[in-house]
């Protein structure tokens, strides 16, 4: 059962992620990304990760939301060309062949984990690999965090200064 | 811009950089590329000019571009190996992927396209910056990388002399021409990268000197194109007398400083048994020496026609200080007789 939903997962990500590369209208485009974004983060979770993929699809929500309303504003297209006009489809069609070719390529009969998420992945486990990687970034990462804050504060200031007064910032 | 702001902008400069010199782990040292490529950003666009905008955008996404993958680089070979330490990179596919990120930071040739766009959108000072200070970090990472492919160091070397070379040559606007000097140079320290690391580093602080009194000569005579250089004589004749030997230096001519890097590589890449890879460095630092030589031709070895009053600019005062110009110039002339010290100074 839970080969088949991988499997699945698998490849709704595959299919999501040409979808995004076969170069729809931006409004499709980050449509397929919300895709890509949920069967990845549901490919972690199947692989262990369940924390991580809960964070990650926090932050993928509140990026797909930004660029949702950048799509819906700067890039609106009277005629948006979904995945059924002419030259999406064949790209679409091209990057499926691709992917097809290079499975075949790479196909090997033995099949084994690639990946979990800090060693052991017992069901209802209550140290999880992530979760114990977390609690080591606040014990042990402190001085490292207060460089990512400063990062991003930096960021801000950064971003205040670029978009800074309508008449002459970067924005007009 | 606000003081407190370009305060905290500069000294961010500072920390990023600094924040990777003292790393030896990838996570630090990505930060502290990322710290450097948002503090310059302001700076790139103060002027609010849409080309400055367009030029501070496409830099953002390069650099974002090069560091995710440089992110992506580090996190595959902290899945692969367990570790995180730059100098311990054992797997061959973080290694090249690294190298081929940090060659898109500092553009090396066949990811060097955006860096004339760039620099040829932003004013001379901060043009400056990028072309230096932003080429520390992330060069100190690729010296710090153990090359697993070593076919791969020669080829953005080779490309990066070549391409630098060429591309230069049809310009007439200078920020361009720098752009493609500095990639030619590049491909210089790159291609003796994985033979001698301790000449990657004299070569860079050499051409740091180097282009340093370039965009400050350009700046005192306030041009951008070819053109304006004609001029340069009425202004300050003194400076453009020694622009033509300074631009001479960067194109590598034997009794200046600019010979120096070139000689201990071509040297060093013989020793190696790569003749032909030296060979073809050499001759495509004829293609830059063409570039340069048209510069010192229109700059010094011409007198434009101009009428009375416009001879007489060098009878003000400048306006702007000298001094590190007069000191870089020097270094950029006069320093090949001390190649034996520097050599020894310079020892990784």
């Amino acid at each position: 059962m839970m080969t088949y939903v991988s499997c699945f997962f698998l490849g709704g990500f595959i299919l999501s992620m040409i979808a995004v590369a076969c170069n729809p209208s931006p409004f499709y485009g980050s449509f397929g990304l919300v895709a890509v974004a949920g069967f990845g983060c549901a490919v972690v979770v199947g692989s262990g990760g369940t924390f991580l993929a809960l964070i990650l699809v926090m932050i993928y929500v509140g990026a797909m939301l930004v660029v949702f309303v950048y799509s819906a504003a700067l890039a609106a297209d009277r005629y948006p060309e979904s995945w059924g006009s002419g030259g999406v489809a064949g790209q679409a069609v091209g990057y499926l062949l691709g992917v097809m070719v290079a499975s075949g390529f790479f196909w090997k009969e033995e099949y084994g984990v690639l990946w979990g998420f800090g060693g052991s992945v017992e069901e209802l486990a209550p140290q999880r690999g992530d979760i114990g990687g977390v609690s080591w970034m606040y014990s042990l990462g402190g001085p490292l965090l207060v460089i990512s804050a400063g990062a991003l504060l930096l960021t801000l200031f950064v971003v205040f200064e670029v978009t800074r007064l309508l008449h002459r910032g970067a924005f007009r | 811009m606000n003081p407190y702001v370009l305060a905290t902008l500069l000294f961010s400069l500072g920390l990023g950089t600094t924040l990777t010199f003292a790393s030896s782990h990838w996570l630090l040292a990505w930060m502290g590329l990322e710290i450097n490529t948002l503090a310059i950003i302001p700076l790139m666009a103060q002027h609010n000019h849409p080309r400055a905008i367009e030029a501070t955008t496409k830099y953002f996404l390069t650099q974002a571009t090069a560091a995710a993958m440089l992110l992506f680089a580090s996190l595959t070979n902290a899945w692969l190996t367990g570790q995180w330490d730059i100098q311990l990179m054992s797997h061959p596919l973080p290694t090249t992927l690294a190298s081929l990120a940090l060659a898109l930071k500092i553009g090396l040739a066949p990811l060097h396209t955006w860096l004339p766009e760039v620099l040829q959108g932003l004013d001379l000072p901060t043009g400056l910056i990028l072309s230096t200070w932003q080429k520390l970090a992330p060069l100190t990472l690729l010296l710090q990388l153990q090359p697993m492919n070593s076919s791969l160091l020669i080829i953005l070397g080779l490309t990066s002399t070549l391409i630098g070379g060429w591309g230069g040559l049809n310009q007439t606007q200078l920020r361009k021409i720098l752009a493609y000097s500095s990639t030619a140079h590049l491909g210089w320290m790159v291609l003796v990268l994985q033979f001698a690391p301790s000449l990657t580093f004299l070569t860079l602080i050499i051409y740091l000197t180097m282009t340093f009194s370039t965009f400050l000569t350009f700046n005192l005579n306030n041009s951008t194109t070819i053109n304006t250089l004609a001029t340069s004589w009425a202004k300050a004749p003194v400076i453009s007398s020694l622009a033509p030997l300074m631009l001479l230096s960067l194109g590598g001519l034997p009794p200046l400083t600019g010979f120096m890097p070139k000689w201990l590589i071509l040297q060093e890449l013989t020793k190696q048994d790569l003749a032909p890879a030296a060979t073809l460095a050499a001759l495509s630092a004829l293609l830059s020496l063409y570039f340069y030589l048209r510069l010192s031709y229109a700059m010094a070895l011409t007198m434009a026609p101009n009428n009375l009053t416009g001879t007489l600019p060098w009878r003000l005062l400048p306006s702007q200080h000298s001094l590190p110009l007069a000191i870089s110039m020097t270094a950029s002339l006069s320093l090949l007789p001390l190649t034996p010290a520097l050599t020894a100074l310079f020892t990784l």
